[in-house]
């Protein structure tokens, strides 16, 4: 059952995802490219720090295009069956739970595509320089944090997807819900309590979600390709 | 009116057995307390205007949608506790299709085949002959009677012991009707499936059905043997026909209507026409004895039948006969 899934996947989403394979292999060549220390300073600190200076603009364009490549396998993996009322799925002698492990899981193999299309352009990438000294290379890591990236995109976005429209309007407003009311308290109680003038509720939860050990820390961590 | 015959769970006797169920859709739609049973080896017709809801009633015996209330079986089994099984033994095609259009006719009877332990590999490619399809054809480039035909093939691969066919034919060409329903026909003569097939054309179904089911705005409004259902309606021409019927009358009396224009040979009385539902010949001796002259007996066809079935059924105007 699962290499058909597979299979059925693939063909719904392979002309879209061709073109995020390619960005993820050209990535890091093109992150790398034309950086490198002024003249003279190869091996002196200056030249470490202009080397990850002349790469860090690109760092940010790793995690949106992993969080792009999530939401895309995501939406295509249920975007027909929503159409048809899932029809077809509740007419297959499976539960619901196989259908939707198998469903997921495809789409969780078809993430390796670009990860590997990434280590495959970082491995390149890492190999085509000349390192100061002090500088190494991390094209596995990066691969791995891209992978996870993408996996964590695409699951959240799977779940989301896999319900209805009401359910879907339902996290999100509770999401929404949860912003303005941190605000809303952090105001009030800011008259009261010293903790909450000093502090920003929302801004404490966002920080919790997005550093270490923080469920999305995968997504703001460090996305270096080179580093010391 | 939905039978009063007795529920008997876990009766194998019945494909597919629906007691009192209820369900609404938000103010637009309901189904109301609908009971029916498809005996196991027939092939039922489920008849009724589009919006009836057919597809719903089916739905709820699919396991598609939970009923607020009632009780299902399928070939024996409860829904939904029992849906895996029940479905590895139903072969179902929809009102709309379903099958992925990015896969070819191949590729998705691959797909399908994978899920079910029966699928008669052999026979899917004998019927991908008959039904003279391609399999390196993409599914988004068929017809819709190429793909009416797809939908038939993985559902008769799977070998199932229940056929439910939501409009198979509809929209669909003469030629392709027939390579549909006969591709049916000769599966249930020789694998003894039941069928339960749900239709608006009547006549389609006339020929086929052993059984049929009437359904009108979320009721079902007769269930009975398609023998029955077309003898047993009829059009009567009655002179001097009293006020009312008793209770005791043994037909169901589905319509009656003055007739405006005078009857040529009845001088004294008027005529009126009635459309009576179970009617056998020794009635006319009932007629006769309510005081009332039988003129004439007409034979209703499946599909006047079935109109007048449906007009009797519905609210009737107060300025009527």
């Amino acid at each position: 059952m699962y290499q058909p899934m597979l299979y059925l996947h693939w063909k719904q989403i392979r002309v879209g995802l061709i073109p995020f394979v390619i960005a993820s292999f050209g990535l890091p060549l093109m992150a790398i490219d034309g950086v490198g220390a002024p003249p003279g300073a190869d091996g002196t600190m200056l030249g470490a720090y202009h080397f990850i200076a002349s790469v860090q603009p690109w760092l940010i364009f790793f995690p949106v295009l992993a969080g792009a490549i999530g939401a895309m396998l995501a939406l295509s993996a249920w975007n027909w069956d929503h159409r048809h009322d899932h029809v077809y799925a509740l007419s297959l002698p499976v539960t619901r739970w196989e259908y939707v492990t198998l469903k997921m899981g495809a789409g969780a193999s078809l993430a390796t595509l670009p990860a590997a299309a990434l280590w495959l352009g970082a491995h390149m990438a890492a190999a085509s320089i000349t390192l100061p000294v002090g500088l190494h290379a991390y094209p596995n890591q990066l691969a791995l944090r891209f992978l996870l990236a993408i996996l964590l995109s695409y699951a959240v976005l799977f779940a989301m997807a896999a319900g209805t429209i009401r359910t879907t309007l339902w996290v999100v407003s509770i999401a929404a819900g949860l912003v303005v009311f941190g605000a809303v308290a952090t105001d009030l109680l800011g008259g009261f309590y010293d903790l909450f003038d000093r502090t920003n509720v929302v801004l404490v939860a966002l920080q919790w979600l997005t550093r270490a050990p923080g469920p999305f820390e995968v997504f703001t961590g460090n996305w270096s390709l080179i580093d010391v | 009116m939905p039978s009063t015959r007795k529920w008997e769970p876990g009766s194998v006797n019945s494909a597919i057995d629906l007691r009192n169920v209820h369900w609404k859709a938000g103010r637009t739609f309901e189904l109301h307390d609908v009971s029916l049973r498809v005996p196991m080896g027939s092939i039922y017709g489920f008849l009724g205007p589009n919006g009836a809801g057919k597809t719903t009633t089916i739905r709820t015996f699919m396991g598609m949608i939970e009923p607020d209330a009632g009780r299902i079986e399928v070939l024996g089994r409860p829904v939904p506790a029992r849906m895996k099984s029940i479905l590895a033994r139903v072969g179902y095609v929809p009102e709309r299709p379903h099958v992925y259009p990015a896969l070819t006719v191949a590729e998705q009877v691959r797909l399908h085949s994978s899920f079910f332990k029966l699928w008669d590999g052999g026979w899917a490619r004998e019927l991908t002959e008959r039904l003279q399809l391609d399999p390196d054809q993409k599914i988004a480039r068929m017809s819709k009677g190429e793909t009416g035909k797809l939908l038939l093939l993985l559902a008769l691969s799977q070998r199932p012991d229940l056929l439910v066919l939501d409009e198979p034919t509809d929209g669909l060409d003469p030629v392709v009707r027939r390579d549909v329903l006969g591709a049916v026909l000769d599966y249930v003569s020789e694998a003894r499936a039941t069928v339960f097939i749900s239709s608006h054309l009547v006549h389609e179904l006339e020929r086929i059905c052993d059984w049929v089911g009437v359904m009108d705005h979320g009721r079902v409004v007769a269930e009975l043997p398609m023998q029955q259902f077309k003898s047993g309606i009829k059009r009567l021409r009655v002179a001097d026909a009293p006020e009312a019927l008793g209770n005791d009358a043994p037909f169901t009396l589905l319509s009656r209507q003055r007739d405006h224009a005078a009857s040529p040979d009845n001088g004294s009385g008027s005529t009126e026409t009635w459309i009576v539902r179970g009617w056998e010949p020794p009635m006319r001796y009932y007629v006769e004895g309510v005081g009332a002259t039988l003129r004439d007996i007409i034979d209703l066809d499946l599909e006047e039948g079935f109109v007048e079935l449906l007009r009797s059924s519905r609210p009737q105007p107060q300025n009527g006969s």
